[in-house]
C-alpha cells in the first residue's frame, strides 16, 4: 500500500493518514475484500503513533470504506467515496499551485479553460 | 583445468569420500551390530522399525547418490551455474549438507544399535537425533564457503521497463505491504503449542526422554510462524524484510545499495519451491504464488519477495533510489 503524506499539511495527522489510504484504496491496488497491511506496520513505515494510524482506520471504517472482522484484520469493504478523492485531489492541486505562487482564482481560471 | 572441471573433480572426491564413509564404518562395525538393525525410534524413544544391515547401507548410498547427481545436474547440464557465485554456493551447500547429514544420520543409528544383542534392544536415540541436522547444518555452511570463490556473473536482467511515480516537493511517501501463508501459520501455531505443552508435562513428569523430540517440535512451529509471514516496508531509508508476529528476524537494505526494482509473476515451481532460498545476495523469499517484489542490487545480485501490490511498492523504490543518487538534498 503506497502512501503519502505532505509535510505542509496543517491539517491534524490522523486526517492526513485516512486520506493517504484513502486514496491508495481509491487508487485501486486493494480491491473490496482485500485484507490491509497490518496498522503497526503502516505505522512504523510512516514513523507516526499506531493509535494515529488506528484512528485513521476508524474513521474509514465509519465512512463504510474499511471493515474490521476479529481476527483476519482490517479489509477493503467497499472503494471509497469519488468525490472525496476528487476533493483530495484538488486540496493538493491547490497546495501545489499555491508553491508557484498561483491564487485560487487562477486555478479556477485555468480548469475553465482547459475544460 | 576450467571451472568445469574444477567442480567435477571437487564433487566427485567429496562424493567418494562420503560414500567411502557410509560403506565403511558398517563394514567395520559388521560384527559388533545386530542384523536386522534398529533403524527408527518411537516418540517413547524406543526403536520401533527395523531393517537387514544390508538394506540400510544400500539405502543411505543410493539416496546420497541420488541427491548427489541431481545436485550436480544442472551445473553440468548449463556451465552458466558454475559462472555464479550463488549457483556454486548451492551446489556446495547442497552437497556438503546433504552428505554429512547422511553420515550423522548412519552415525547415530550404528551408535544406537552398537554392541545390541537384537535390533528391539537398541539403546535410546537421544540426543543422536540433533546430530544427522547439525551435519546438514554444518555441511551445508562449509559447501556453500567451498563454492565462494571464483568469478561471479551476474544472471541475465529480466527485461521489465523502470516505472516510478511522481513525488511533489514537501511529499513524503512510504509503502508497506504484507502477506501470510494461513496454513503455514496455523500448523506452525499448532505445533508451537503442543511442542511447549510437551515440553512442560516432560519437565514436570521428570522422564527426560520425550524432551529432545518435544523441542524440536515447539523450534519448528516456532520457525513455520516467523516464516509464515512476510512484511515489506519501503521508506527513504531503504526497505525492511521482517518476518512474522514479533517482526524478527528482520534485514534492512540501504537505498545505495539497490539498483532498480520491478514486479514480476512468479510462482514456486519456478523458483525451487516454497519458503526462503537462495543465499545472502540472491535471494528468494516465496510463500505463495503470484506478485512479486524484485529488488536488483547495484552488485549485480537481486531479492524476491512475494507480496501485495508489488508494482506500487517497485515504482516507489525506483523513484526513491532516482532521488538518492539525484542528492540527500532532494530526498525527503
Amino acid at each position: 500500500m503506497l502512501l503519502t503524506l505532505d509535510l505542509n499539511d496543517p491539517r491534524p495527522l490522523h486526517e492526513q493518514v485516512a486520506e493517504a489510504i484513502r486514496r491508495a484504496v481509491a487508487e485501486g491496488s486493494y480491491a473490496p475484500g482485500d485484507r490491509l497491511p497490518p496498522a503497526r506496520d503502516v505505522a512504523a513505515a510512516l514513523g507516526v503513533n499506531a493509535n494515529t494510524v488506528l484512528r485513521a482506520l476508524r474513521d474509514l471504517r465509519d465512512e463504510g470504506v474499511l471493515e474490521f472482522r476479529r481476527g483476519r484484520g482490517v479489509s477493503v469493504l467497499n472503494r471509497p467515496d469519488p468525490r472525496s478523492v476528487i476533493e483530495e485531489k484538488l486540496r493538493s492541486l491547490l497546495a501545489e499551485a499555491v508553491q508557484y505562487g498561483y491564487r485560487h482564482d487562477d486555478v479556477i481560471e485555468l480548469i475553465r479553460e482547459l475544460s | 583445468m576450467g571451472l568445469r572441471g574444477r567442480f567435477l573433480f571437487a564433487a566427485a572426491g567429496w562424493f567418494a569420500l562420503v560414500t567411502a564413509a557410509l560403506v565403511a564404518a558398517p563394514l567395520t562395525l559388521w560384527s559388533r551390530l545386530p542384523d536386522p538393525v534398529a533403524v527408527h525410534w518411537g516418540l517413547s524413544g524406543a526403536p520401533d522399525g527395523s531393517m537387514p544391515l544390508a538394506a540400510l547401507l544400500l539405502l543411505d548410498v543410493g539416496l546420497w547418490a541420488l541427491v548427489a547427481v541431481g545436485a550436480c545436474a544442472p551445473a553440468l547440464g548449463r556451465a552458466a551455474v558454475l559462472r555464479r557465485r550463488a549457483g556454486r554456493m548451492g551446489i556446495g551447500a547442497l552437497l556438503g549438507g546433504v552428505g554429512l547429514f547422511f553420515v550423522g544420520l548412519q552415525a547415530s543409528t550404528l551408535w544406537a544399535n552398537l554392541d545390541a544383542p537384537g535390533w528391539r534392544q537398541a539403546a535410546h536415540l537421544g540426543w543422536g537425533v540433533v546430530v544427522p541436522l547439525a551435519g546438514l547444518l554444518a555441511g551445508g555452511a562449509l559447501g556453500a564457503l567451498a563454492g565462494r570463490p571464483g568469478p561471479d556473473e551476474p544472471p541475465p536482467r529480466a527485461d521489465v521497463p523502470v516505472r516510478g511515480i511522481r513525488l511533489r516537493h514537501g511529499q513524503r511517501a512510504v509503502w508497506v505491504s504484507s502477506v501470510r501463508n494461513g496454513w503455514l501459520t496455523v500448523i506452525g501455531g499448532a505445533l508451537l503449542a503442543s511442542g511447549i505443552a510437551l515440553c512442560v508435562l516432560t519437565l514436570i513428569g521428570g522422564d527426560r526422554t520425550l524432551l529432545p523430540p518435544s523441542a524440536v517440535t515447539a523450534v519448528a512451529g516456532l520457525a513455520a510462524v516467523t516464516f509464515g509471514s512476510v512484511h515489506v516496508q519501503i521508506t527513504g531509508d531503504g526497505l525492511l524484510v521482517a518476518y512474522g508476529p514479533l517482526r524478527h528476524p528482520r534485514r534492512r537494505i540501504p537505498l545505495a545499495k539497490v539498483e532498480r526494482a520491478w514486479s514480476e509473476e512468479l510462482f514456486p515451481a519456478q523458483v525451487g519451491g516454497w519458503g526462503l532460498r537462495g543465499l545472502p545476495g540472491a535471494s528468494t523469499i516465496m510463500i505463495r504464488g503470484g506478485e512479486c517484489l524484485v529488488v536488483g542490487y547495484v552488485s549485480g545480485g537481486r531479492l524476491t519477495v512475494s507480496i501485495d501490490d508489488a508494482a506500487s511498492g517497485a515504482a516507489l523504490l525506483n523513484t526513491l533510489v532516482a532521488g538518492a543518487s539525484a542528492g540527500p538534498a532532494l530526498r525527503r
